[in-house]
């Protein structure tokens, strides 16, 4: 066989592997928690790291309000922020309810940072086409955060953008 | 004299690198129309920077390309030229010029001149800077003619010299890498804590074996247990030496910013006329590398100050009595922890007045803000932003950007301390306090209300254990008296609205009554905060706090404890700016009820402190304060203006308050006027002098008290 001919065949063979359509539908994971009384999900690839809610948070004076403080992990220091406010949710703050909370450890590209969450509910792959575009009728507040509704399991989840979630909370910082 | 520059054009390039990536990542947000005027200052330092160091090393083409660029920046940050298309371009042609520099720099060891397509892109660009448009296709045909030219001979130089970048002993590591090294070494240290709590635990397995078991179980544990507390032992050693080896790895000698300075001062007073020797003392002590790479711009821009604004021309030192060659020590010393950097001028000095008025010409203060202004207070002015005293801008400085990137490098990036010494005539000096290494510091731990902070043993001056009687009130505030001087006293549990223990713990009785005061200090401003735990101090490696949280001035990084505990590590200056603006807001406050025509009073006290203090008890009572530093301070001005009254201290420089008060009463318009001395001098024999000089009376700061002062006054002045 010539060398000509096996390439002919090998470029067959890759055109040949192009054709079979993918039948899968794309999907994408998803980390749903909960706020409040409200349901909201960032896509995994914007979560590195759950933490456990009793993690020690250290407090950090001077700080804005949302600035929980800072955690120690493994010898990096990240904030911990609650969310509440930029979504206009009421704080919870009962402490005896903080073994049930956790710490998503969250990365945009232009900051990262650790987000107190009330409770996580789940990590699951999600086929793209049952997100839903955000309704006309979402508050004005979170429009620029939402991406997407989704139903899952009976709940009203609101697909957030991590990178518009930090920049609204960096400039209501400055 | 050739191979002495080579050892430094290693680091240049780098420098230059890191300047020239930072560049075209701003050219790029400045053409999309996304840059901030901070990013188009940030764009011009990085200009102004690659021009100084350039010129330190006399790589003449790339002076002359970044001095261009800066020129263009200049007049797109002062907006008197747009952002345009042809603005653009010739800034991206102007860094991609002097990228081509940097790379023939790395590979041959020198600077090719500028060719002429470059030195036309310099004209271009001073041309868009002065709003000239500069037609580019003549540029693109001389282009043209340019490259068919072979390159300027390297063939002659490449034979000559081996190649100068290679240094054979050193090796050049990213900051990050090590750094991730310190990083990994403090986690090991930190859980090398648990392995020693193990190796307690084993001995106590082993105890109670030895009591419960029969046989040969319990001999083997005790052989485990101590072969274990052996190996801990000697892992505890290992760990911690490994730990300060991976530590001094960043140090390296000041030589390599202090020896390429004497040079360019000598470059640059060339250039300008002037013979000046240059002295450099102490280059030998070591620094943390990263203080040392941030160090070399601030004292660039300190020592072309120094040459142009400060060293006169050889004809008019002459006509000032001064020798024709001016004199620029620049003398670095250890001082515990710290590194103080003298760079001291004999000079003109900076002229007080020409600056107070180029503030108000700037609109910068009110006129009546800059009079009460303090002579200290006022020098401080030339560290803002564009404020240059210079009348003229010449191609060394005067351009006003200096000053501020001094301080901004010295005080935010570099936690240190920058001071100026100036008097007119006899020259400057600008002191800076520099902590060894910004990686790893002296830290004091203390606990103020529930919470456990850090203050960096740079700032501190004392602490105190005193009775709350000895706190006296003035102003309506508290203040302790430390060695002749006011210091004011403040809660700082209070004063950082910090959360309160919920249940005071019981301190031990003896010091139940006692006020801990830890006495803070920038420069010459104290303050003493009242803590309510001293916990412990030692060397800690300083975290920096994650990016977005960093606009958080009041802390400076986070440090580690045992049991893995973050501290707040509380950055000084900013703590006394805050105490200082709940004062001054109190003090205005009183002193705005009286309405009454104001008696003008004039305040000599060397400390800070102390003037600050007496002004704030005098002006809460009506009285018109002016400050001044010491004796000759208080002459000249008790002279020039008319004071119903003068309160000085006694011990000062240049003149004491004895001598001041002798010469008061020579004056016909004081021989009459109270003059008051305060002061912590209790003697019978000083206080007799005083009287003798002619005070009309002696107040000892032990028994100060703010009414009896203002008894004093008004008995002295009704």
């Amino acid at each position: 066989m010539s060398e000509s001919q096996l390439d002919q065949l090998l470029a067959q063979q890759h055109n040949n592997e192009q054709a079979i359509i993918d039948v899968d539908e794309p999907v994408i994971k998803l980390v749903i928690f909960s706020l409040g009384e409200y349901y909201f999900a960032f896509p995994g690839l914007a979560i590195k790291e759950v933490l456990p809610g009793d993690e020690a948070v250290f407090f950090v004076p001077g700080m804005p309000a949302s600035v929980e403080g800072v955690i120690n992990l493994r010898g990096d220091i990240e904030s911990v922020i609650r969310l509440h406010a930029l979504l206009q949710l009421p704080s919870a703050d009962e402490k005896n309810a903080l073994p049930l909370t956790s710490i998503l450890l969250a990365r945009g590209t232009a900051m990262h940072s650790g987000l107190r969450v009330d409770r996580l509910l789940d990590v699951v792959d999600i086929v793209e086409s049952q997100i839903q575009p955000p309704p006309d009728a979402l508050p004005e507040y979170l429009r620029s955060y939402v991406t997407g509704l989704l139903d899952f399991t009976g709940l009203a989840v609101s697909v957030l953008d991590i990178d518009a979630v930090f920049a609204a909370w960096q400039k209501g910082q400055g | 004299m050739a191979l002495d520059i080579k050892k430094f054009i290693g680091r240049f390039v780098e420098e230059a690198k890191d300047h020239l990536g930072r560049m075209s990542s701003g050219l790029s947000l400045l053409e999309q129309g996304a840059a901030s005027t901070e990013e188009v200052n940030s764009l011009f330092r990085s200009a102004h920077t690659l021009k100084g160091s350039s010129r330190m090393l006399r790589l003449e083409p790339i002076t002359q390309l970044a001095h261009s660029l800066e020129d263009l920046l200049s007049a797109l940050r002062e907006q008197q030229v747009q952002v345009n298309h042809a603005v653009m371009d010739a800034l991206y042609q102007g860094v991609d010029a002097l990228s081509d520099q940097v790379e023939q720099l790395i590979q041959q060891g020198q600077v090719a001149e500028l060719s002429t397509t470059q030195s036309q892109l310099c004209q271009r660009l001073s041309g868009l800077a002065e709003g000239k448009e500069v037609l580019a296709d003549t540029l693109a045909s001389s282009a043209a003619i340019e490259s068919e030219q072979p390159p300027r001979g390297p063939d002659t130089e490449v034979e000559r010299s081996t190649p100068s970048l290679s240094t054979s002993d050193t090796v050049r590591i990213k900051l990050t890498k090590l750094d991730e090294l310190i990083k990994l070494m403090g986690e090991l240290i930190s859980s090398h804590a648990s392995m020693r709590d193990m190796a307690a635990t084993a001995q106590r397995i082993e105890k109670q074996l030895q009591q419960q078991v029969e046989g040969e179980l319990p001999l083997a544990m005790r052989q485990f247990s101590r072969d274990m507390r052996d190996i801990v032992l000697l892992q505890d050693n290992l760990t911690q030496e490994l730990h300060d080896k991976a530590l001094q790895l960043r140090m390296l000698p000041m030589a390599i910013v202090l020896d390429p300075a004497a040079r360019l001062v000598r470059d640059m007073a060339r250039t300008l006329g002037k013979q000046v020797e240059c002295r450099v003392y102490g280059s030998e002590i070591e620094l943390d590398r990263q203080m040392i790479d941030q160090l070399a711009d601030p004292v660039i821009h300190l020592l072309r100050n120094a040459l142009d604004h400060g060293i006169e021309t050889p004809e008019v030192r002459q006509k000032a009595g001064k020798p024709a060659q001016g004199l620029l020590q620049i003398r670095a010393r250890q001082d515990a922890g710290w590194v103080v950097v003298d760079i001291r001028d004999d000079g003109a000095g900076l002229s007080v007045d020409a600056i107070r008025e180029k503030a108000l010409k700037k609109g910068v203060f009110s006129g009546a803000v800059l009079e009460e202004m303090s002579d200290q207070q006022i020098t401080d002015l030339i560290f803002m932003p564009g404020f240059s005293t210079s009348a003229i801008i010449t191609e060394v400085s005067g351009r006003g950007v200096g000053m501020d990137v001094v301080k901004r490098s010295i005080v935010d990036e570099l936690q240190g301390v920058i001071s100026i010494q100036t008097s007119p005539g006899e020259g400057t000096c600008f002191t800076l306090r520099l902590p060894l290494s910004l990686a790893i510091m002296r830290v004091l731990l203390i606990r103020a209300g529930a919470q456990v902070l850090g203050f960096t043993a740079q700032y501190v001056s004392e602490l105190l254990s005193v009775a709350p009687t000895a706190l006296i009130r003035v102003a309506d505030r508290n203040a302790v008296i430390i060695r002749n001087e006011f210091v004011p006293v403040i809660k700082l549990a209070e004063l950082l609205h910090l959360p309160q223990e919920t249940a005071p713990k019981k301190t031990l009785s003896r010091d139940a009554k006692n006020l801990l005061l830890l006495v803070i200090r920038v420069h010459t401003e104290k303050l003493a905060v009242q803590i309510d735990e001293l916990l412990d101090e030692r060397d800690l490696v300083i975290k920096q706090l994650p990016e977005h949280l960093r606009s958080n001035q009041l802390i400076s990084g986070m440090v580690t404890t045992g049991q893995n505990q973050l501290v707040n590590l509380i950055h000084v200056p900013y703590v006394l700016d805050m105490a200082r603006k709940t004062r001054q807001s109190t003090s205005t406050v009183v002193s705005s009820e009286y309405a009454k025509p104001k008696q003008r009073i004039l305040v000599v006290d060397d400390s800070l402190n102390t003037r600050e203090i007496e002004r704030d008890v005098l002006e809460a009572w009506g009285y018109h304060v002016t400050l001044a530093e010491h004796g000759a301070d208080g002459l000249q001005k008790a002279l020039a203006e008319d004071f119903d009254a003068v309160l000085t201290d006694v011990e000062m420089p240049i003149m004491d308050g004895f001598t001041l008060t002798a010469r008061l009463r020579e004056n016909d318009n004081y021989r009459n006027k109270p003059i008051i001395i305060i002061t912590s001098r209790e003697k019978d024999s000083d206080r007799r002098r005083g009287i003798e000089v002619g005070a009309d009376a002696y107040i000892v700061k032990g028994s100060f008290d703010q009414t009896s002062l203002v008894d004093t006054l008004k008995v002295l002045l009704d």
